[in-house]
């Protein structure tokens, strides 16, 4: 939803130097690497095989080793008692624009593919901090809805205080944001220029992957020739946008689309029919529940909010069973921040579900963890709790699927970012003053 | 504080009693419930004398008539008994700030009355003349058992107009608005500075120097206003008097003004400032200008005020704390915002929450719940949407708990009022149903088909 923010951030003190940090971190992080952890005397809530009262977790190198009633660990581990608490997976925002430093928008041209979030990523932002206090682990940093074709994501996990490059996650798939709807024809419109219609929308959408085609084209043309041996062939200039738009039409990067209405909905769905690419996830995607059949046997899924509605005209017909609906007719549904609040509680926002159209725990818990983790392509990795995956874990203080729950310690790659007990921040990494 | 309700019924303003305050004394729903309600089995939490395990409450006329155990409590004549074995019962929720009924569309500019921006002196806007009863957010906030709120303008001004006292359900917008112009919101977080956009597009005032002077400036020329007034008052007397033996004219009327006439009933002690300040400077700052002109006042936000609580709760003033959700700043705490509530609790400080919004005005319980997880006691937590609200507003005789006499705002409920899961079932207002249904309902009955 967000465009263009009102608020310019104002870059805080930061006493050490990056080098400084960085080395600070590393330091950190060899102490940890390799160290033995496990998690007793909690109410583990895996997402994928039920809750385990009085479970146990064990962390070997950052990633979850086994996971049970009891577990077998090395006597020498660091044992942290939940003290019966509710233990989850890190929660994971399929959608946030934070950390960028108020770039979030290229609002220059309404089709932008080759802009890289990661380069306007600010990982010192205290977002990001706050976000972990509430749970979040990894997040999805997508580029605005200004433009049809916005620019390419970076998914980060929250590990406050570490260097830039550890916060990255690694390996994380490409992910493309695309938009439509009411901000790109007010952006562009509003300057006269085309878009300033749905039907400028579509066109500039169109027209930008037809010329993606041709570029394909000029370079298989010339990948041909060389491999008949044409030593004359001229190769095609590179273009980094069309680049961009050509891994779209590869399968090499997943679309992301800022929509909002049903209709909209289906002609995106036409659209990459047409040209061959697949939707991973329609975002904000209000108007789901209309709709939700044809969402579902396209295997796209919704990253949507619990119950804003209102804000703008094609916000008008948001409810909030909007989740729950699409959910029954096999929509992959997960619950997003969009915004720096929330993302500091989605596990209220999630537990909202569970009221409206009764979502299960399990389902509603799904939504902030397994569901998001699949649209950012990382739910190999993260989003349940079990063996294999990265130790990204919660213990809440209070139920978690309510207005009590309260992270109190947060751990990345099995090493604790946040405690709520400590001083400070409550961060582990970060050194205020040093 | 004086309870707006006994200043509305005791006081006649002397000067300006042909201007018609407009003041509607009805607290209960003209359209009056027709036959008696008994709700009967369920925890009732009253709010003033606990919990009452296995609880009924008498509904009567739009008033509550008896509230007790549900063996014993008497069940009148004629009257519909509803069980609500398994349900929470609890007063109608009240919202300390909203712009319920001053916009619609956020981004559509057509549907919002929310703030008049050509000038920082708007006393004289009264929100009651904008509300829209039909508005769609109205149901969709009473669906959760929001029964009451205030109607505020927005904060772009540091006088943007004055506040209405609503009920979230009525045939018309004269039903709904309960009390017209039953406080004012004086605004000074800095936001009201006329300086965006570089040098040369400022505009006085620009700087809080210039806010604070233009707000000097206003009351002075109110209280000047007075004396004009008090003056022709007294002219005209000793002209009627002596009207055989001097034969001199009428003294003239001063011309009206509407900003100062607006300013006077608050300048008199008659009616609260909301005193809206974020940071410590600023706070002080507000204070010392309300008190400069003996301002009656509750203060507003405070929301990176941490440092200076103890000096906020040596005021003795009531503060509407928040939101909570408010970002802290880049060098607080996560949790600094959070725990504001639980910490002016701490210092005996009465506080109210404010969902400050339209849409999310459902939301309110919300708030209340999560700052009891940073550690306001829960009663406390129920209190602050419920009875403190009701005596900040000065209607705590008909509303803010489950008593005989009050008006019956009740709502059932399928577990604790203060957590997101609950699902409200029906509520009640002036001890009538209202429609569970919205246009949120409505869509998603048609599309379920």
């Amino acid at each position: 939803m967000r465009l263009i923010s009102e608020k310019i951030l104002v870059l805080y003190c930061v006493w050490l130097t990056v080098a400084l940090a960085s080395a600070a971190a590393l330091g950190q992080a060899e102490a940890t690497a390799g160290h033995d952890i496990v998690i007793k005397n909690a109410i583990v809530m895996t997402v994928t095989h039920g809750n385990i009262t009085n479970g146990s977790i064990y962390i070997k190198d950052g990633k979850i080793a086994a996971v049970g009633e009891t577990v077998n660990a090395p006597a020498s581990a660091t044992v942290i008692d939940a003290g019966g608490k509710y233990l989850t997976p890190g929660i994971i925002d399929s959608h946030s624009h934070i950390a960028l430093d108020d770039d979030v928008n290229e609002a220059t041209n309404p089709i932008t593919p080759h802009m890289m979030m990661k380069d306007a990523f600010d990982y010192q932002d205290k977002a990001i901090y706050r976000a972990l206090a509430g749970g979040v682990t990894t997040s999805l940093l997508l580029h605005g809805s200004a433009n049809m074709i916005g620019g390419q994501a970076v998914v980060i996990k929250h590990k406050y205080g570490a260097a830039r490059d550890e916060m990255l996650f690694p390996n994380a798939p490409r992910s493309i944001k695309f938009a439509s709807g009411e901000n790109p024809k007010r952006v562009y419109g509003s300057r006269d220029q085309l878009p300033s219609t749905r039907m400028g929308n579509f066109a500039v959408q169109r027209e930008a992957l037809v010329q993606a085609q041709d570029y394909m084209r000029e370079w298989d043309n010339y990948n041909e020739k060389v491999k008949r041996g044409d030593k004359d062939a001229t190769p095609p200039k590179h273009d980094l946008k069309l680049e961009a738009l050509a891994d779209v039409l590869r399968g090499k990067i997943m679309v992301q689309i800022h929509i909002y209405r049903a209709d909209e909905m289906l002609t995106e769905i036409a659209m990459a029919k047409e040209f061959g690419y697949k939707i991973r996830a329609f975002h904000h995607a209000l108007e789901a529940y209309k709709v939700a059949d044809q969402i579902a046997a396209n295997n796209i899924a919704i990253a949507t909010f619990s119950d804003w509605w209102g804000f703008k005209q094609e916000a008008w017909d948001a409810i909030p069973w909007n989740a729950t609906m699409s959910m029954r007719k096999g929509v992959r549904v997960a619950i997003k921040s969009d915004s720096e609040d929330y993302n500091r509680r989605l596990n209220q926002e999630a537990a909202k579900t569970m009221r409206y159209g009764g979502a299960t725990e399990e389902e509603a818990l799904k939504m902030i963890t397994l569901s998001p983790a699949w649209i950012v392509g990382v739910d190999d990795r993260v989003g349940s709790i079990d063996v294999g995956k990265d130790a990204d874990l919660v213990i809440w203080g209070g139920y978690p699927l309510s207005s009590y729950g309260v992270p109190e310690k947060v751990l990345i790659d099995g090493d604790v970012y946040f405690d709520r007990s400590l001083p400070g921040l409550g961060t582990t990494h970060y050194k205020e003053g040093e | 504080m004086q309870p707006a309700i006994s200043f509305l019924r005791s006081t006649k303003c002397r000067l300006f009693a042909s201007l018609g305050l407009t003041i509607l004394m009805v607290m209960g729903w003209a359209g009056a419930q027709d036959k008696p309600v008994v709700l009967r089995g369920g925890k009732v939490l009253t709010v003033t004398h606990g919990v009452i395990d296995n609880g009924a409450i008498v509904m009567e006329g739009g008033r509550i008539t008896a509230v007790g155990d549900a063996g014993t409590i008497h069940v009148p004549a004629g009257a519909r008994v509803i069980d609500v074995t398994g349900m929470t019962i609890y007063p109608g929720l009240i919202d300390s700030e909203t712009q319920l009924g001053l916009t619609e569309i956020s981004a559509e500019q057509t549907t919002n009355d929310l703030v008049e921006l050509s000038d920082e002196i708007m006393p004289h806007m009264h929100t009651a003349e904008a509300f829209h009863a039909e508005s769609a957010l109205i149901p969709v906030a009473r669906m959760n058992g929001i029964t009451n709120a205030v109607i505020a303008p927005e904060s772009a001004d540091t006088l943007p107009g004055q506040d209405s006292f609503i009920q979230l359900a009525g045939a018309d917008a004269t039903e709904m608005l309960l009390i017209r112009d039953n406080a004012m919101p004086l605004n000074f977080t800095g936001d009201q500075r006329r300086n965006k956009g570089g040098f040369e597009k400022r505009k006085f005032p620009s700087t809080r120097m210039g806010l604070a002077a233009q707000l000097r400036q206003a009351f002075l020329d109110a209280q000047d206003y007075k004396l004009k007034w008090t003056d022709y008052e007294r002219r005209k007397a000793d002209a009627a008097l002596n009207k055989e033996k001097d034969k001199k004219p009428e003294p003239l009327a001063p011309k009206r003004d509407l900003k100062s006439e607006a300013l006077l009933p608050y300048l008199e002690g008659k009616k609260m400032i909301v005193l809206a300040a974020e940071s410590p400077s600023d706070l002080e700052t507000a204070v010392s200008l309300a008190n400069e002109f003996k301002l009656k006042f509750v203060l507003n936000h405070i929301s990176h005020s941490q440092p200076v609580l103890d000096y906020v709760a040596g005021l003795k003033v009531p503060v509407i704390v928040g939101p909570i959700y408010e970002a802290p700043k880049e060098d607080e705490r996560y949790d600094t915002v959070y725990s504001l509530p639980a910490q002016l609790y701490k210092r005996g400080v009465k506080i109210v929450f404010a969902s400050y919004s339209a849409h999310n005005v459902r939301n309110l319980p919300d708030q209340a719940g999560f700052a009891t997880a940073f550690g306001l006691p829960y009663d406390e937590a129920l209190k602050a949407i419920t009875l403190n609200a009701a005596e900040i507003w000065g209607v705590a005789e008909q509303l803010g708990s489950l008593d005989v006499g009050k008006t019956a705002n009740v709502v059932v409920a399928n577990g604790d009022p203060l957590d997101v899961k609950t699902d409200v079932k029906q509520v009640f207002i002036a001890g009538r149903e209202v429609p569970m249904s919205d246009r949120q309902v409505r869509l998603r009955d048609e599309y379920s088909k």
